[in-house]
């Protein structure tokens, strides 16, 4: 592996090095945007799946944040990667992955901030249930434009929507448990207008995916409605008001897929922020 | 609680979920589905979008033509098409969802009341077994004689209930009075509103990324005129030969083909005055209004040509009049290249010079915007002798995207300037596959919305351009062969050029 990098003018040096390597071949640098990562120990292997095949749908310069613990100091390295665009023709984005120890993890957007891409929306991925009210989710959110998360990743649910509803005036957030719902949310909408006498809602799937649809219903329709939740590692059956309602068409969206979505949308979204709001309630 | 009747027309869970934009349910019937078209661009079209969930839910094809055929033996054949010029994997569960509402119908287009009351018969049996309300596209995919008979047979027998829209292919007659028959024939059954004139170029991506780059940027409508623009250049160059189409082409020709509609529809979008919206009729307002303005180029200003043996990518290939087909005497034109004139405002006195050719150097359709060169270089004079004038550079095809050619310093000692470009390269900023542009227009036409084909008087205009040009062509007889496939053309193609102090650009 290429020497550890120390410091952020190093990162930029090194950067602006690899797109001049005349031995790459094509130098030409094609962005859309800036999206950072945010991966506690925990998520280190699930993240670097993601990532694969990301780059290629959106052309963008990715910052891999790895917060341990220490006592300063980072460590980066820089990759560039090449996609071929036809004979001498090539489009290089760019992968910095640091590893911030103590006060940098502590303060990730002093690191993060010189090589956010100018002008080109931020995007910031954070694995795991955020640290809310940490001063390194505080900064983070305060630097980016989106925030992406995947509440089915988080414990304890629903309270932590409690605290997710206090960033969305600061942040556009999308969930990836909640792109996961679409599908049936449009199934739900066409029982319309039975569904609005609706009471109870029974979800077999992941608990966020139950609270999410829970919340929607009684943020969407006004009323109160109960939710009961079976255990399943995705949706595959909702009930309502103990009758199973049909299974909605299509296929399901291909996991690569969802967060590739999520990276197009730049708005916030108040039928989500609704639905998690009823979703605590 | 009961539930009103305003609740009932307003959903509350429809809000913020993605518009369904899936059209309503029909049934395409394809005249002359035996033909190339058919297989390599309409079948892997309606392939692609049943592959993105983009078809209608209820949804049929009827392949019709000459060739006896089953309808077995025409699923087969279109799958292989699929399977061969498809730009998705091929997936057996999409193909038969979409080979479940394949049929096929052989027909002689001269004896419609045997083959209308057949067609009618299977379309009945497939509404019915499909759920298809009576909504038809018709898509004529026919030689220009058998589109009257095809026409009244579908206009006379109007399905009950439902839409008919009809789409027509290229060519769309060969001067101004067939083209006036041919749209008086239309016009006796259905509205303009029903008819979609195709010209596959709109359709294309980087087409559309014209409108975008004008009207959603606001740097460059500011210079988009005589004022700031030097002349605009517009290449349709193809290094193919006329690859078996002789009977086709020998009539057409390049001003037919090509400079008749994708050519002078280039034109129009390059030169076009910002419309007041998107919708259809607006855009095409503004188009027509520039073709409108484009005065007649004298003699002097239209160069054509005719390929002769020549070599392409290393091999030799044969002349025009060689090719399998082909009058040995043919004085068809392969090239044609004109200088034009918008007469309006906005462009009065800017030059638009327009080429097209077969059997050129290379495959290569570019929009190329140059400006008026920097009044006063406060630079020595050989510093900025590798100084070329700014030139936009919009590629419709290939390399899909728009540079910019600007002068940059040289590094080192003294101030040496350079041209140098700034390249945007479509498919480097947005990695999503870029749909076929018949995906496009046949969606397009099954939602209803006819932006991107052509309207009436749009064609109208056309072919006025076109007949005056071919019309000074019967005083002379140019000597053909006058340019070597492998090449750009005539060399009086550059003299077009030359006269005003001006060259094509380099390649």
């Amino acid at each position: 592996m290429a020497k550890t990098l120390t410091s952020v003018s190093e990162i930029e040096r090194k950067l602006a090095a690899l797109r001049l390597d005349e031995e790459r071949g094509a130098r030409q640098r094609t962005s859309v945007m800036t999206h950072i990562a945010w991966v506690p120990e925990e998520w280190v292997e699930a993240a670097e799946d993601v990532l694969t095949g990301l780059a290629e749908r959106h052309p963008s310069r990715t910052i891999v944040l790895f917060p341990l613990s220490g006592d300063g100091g980072l460590e980066g390295d820089v990759d560039v990667e090449l996609f071929g665009r036809g004979a001498g023709r090539g489009v290089c984005t760019d992968t910095i992955r640091i590893r911030l120890h103590g006060t940098s993890a502590a303060h990730p957007a002093s690191v993060v901030e010189p090589l956010l891409i100018p002008d080109l929306p931020v995007f910031l991925r954070w694995r795991g249930l955020p640290s809310f009210g940490d001063s390194a989710f505080e900064e983070l959110v305060d630097t980016v434009d989106r925030l992406i998360i995947d509440s089915t990743e988080w414990p304890g649910l629903p309270a932590p929507y409690g605290d997710l509803g206090k960033v969305f005036d600061r942040v556009a957030v999308s969930d990836i448990a909640w792109a996961r719902t679409s599908r049936w949310r449009s199934m739900l909408a066409s029982l319309w207008p039975q569904i609005a006498e609706l009471r109870k809602i029974k979800v077999t799937g992941t608990l966020a995916q139950a609270h999410l649809l829970a919340g929607w219903l009684r943020s969407r329709l006004e009323r109160k409605i109960e939710m009961e939740h079976e255990p399943a590692d995705k949706l595959v059956g909702v009930e309502l008001d103990g009758e199973p309602a049909p299974f909605p068409s299509g296929d399901p969206p291909r996991p690569a897929d969802l967060l590739s979505d999520e990276l197009d949308k730049l708005d916030r979204d108040p039928i989500y922020e609704g639905a998690v709001r009823a979703a605590v309630t | 609680m009961t539930v009103t009747e305003e609740q009932r027309q307003e959903n509350p869970l429809t809000v913020g979920l993605p518009l369904s934009r899936r059209p309503e349910p029909c049934a395409m019937v394809i005249f002359g589905a035996s033909g190339d078209l058919t297989k390599r661009k309409l079948f892997p079209a309606l392939y692609s979008l049943a592959v993105r969930e983009l078809l209608p839910e209820h949804f049929a094809v009827v392949g019709v033509a000459r060739t006896e055929e089953s309808d077995e033996a025409f699923r087969e054949r279109m799958k292989a098409a699929v399977q061969e010029f498809g730009r998705d994997e091929f997936r057996d569960d999409v193909w038969e969802r979409l080979a479940d509402g394949i049929r096929y119908v052989t027909a002689d287009f001269m004896d419609t009341e045997t083959f209308f009351s057949r067609a009618a018969k299977v379309l009945t049996a497939l509404d019915k077994e499909r759920g298809i309300p009576g909504n038809r596209i018709g898509y004529l995919a026919v030689p220009p004689d058998v589109i009257e008979p095809i026409v009244e047979g579908i206009g006379t027998r109007p399905s009950k209930g439902g839409w008919t829209r009809v789409i027509v292919e290229k060519p769309f007659g060969h001067d101004l009075a067939s083209a006036t028959e041919l749209n008086d024939v239309l016009h006796k059954y259905f509205e303009e509103s029903q008819i979609y004139r195709i010209d596959h170029y709109l359709g294309k991506e980087t087409v559309q990324n014209m409108l975008a780059l004008r009207f959603a940027n606001g740097i460059f409508e500011p210079l988009w005129n005589r004022l700031i623009i030097d002349h605009v250049q517009i290449t349709v160059a193809e290094s193919i030969g006329i690859e078996g189409r002789a009977g086709y082409y020998e009539k057409a020709g390049a001003i037919r083909d090509i400079f008749q509609n994708h050519l002078l529809q280039l034109v129009a979008l390059t030169a076009m005055e910002p419309p007041i919206d998107f919708t259809s009729d607006s855009v095409r307002n503004e188009k027509v209004k520039v073709l409108k303005s484009i005065s007649t180029p004298g003699p002097r200003d239209v160069v054509r040509g005719q390929y002769g043996r020549g070599y392409v990518e290393g091999e030799e290939v044969p002349g025009y009049r060689e090719e399998p087909g082909v009058d040995p005497n043919s004085m068809t034109e392969t090239y044609v290249a004109a200088k034009l004139f918008v007469d309006n405002w906005r462009w009065a006195g800017t030059p638009f010079y327009v080429r097209t050719g077969k059997r050129l150097a290379r495959r290569e359709t570019t929009i190329a915007i140059e400006f008026k060169k920097a009044p006063h270089p406060p630079f020595e004079e050989l510093a900025a002798e590798g100084l070329r004038p700014n030139v936009l550079l919009i590629n419709i095809q290939p390399d899909e995207g728009v540079s910019l050619a600007i002068g940059a310093k040289v590094p080192g000692q003294g101030l040496q300037i350079r041209t140098v470009h700034m390249d945007f390269l479509y498919g480097g900023a947005f990695r999503t596959d870029m749909p076929e542009a018949y995906e496009r227009l046949l969606l397009d036409c099954m939602r209803g919305d006819s932006t991107l084909f052509t309207r009436e008087d749009e064609v109208v205009e056309q072919w006025q351009l076109v007949d005056a040009i071919v019309a000074a062509w019967q005083r002379d007889r140019p000597s053909f062969p006058n340019y070597a496939a492998g090449t750009w053309g005539p060399p009086t193609a550059d003299e077009i050029l030359q006269r005003d102090g001006r060259a094509w650009r380099r390649h």
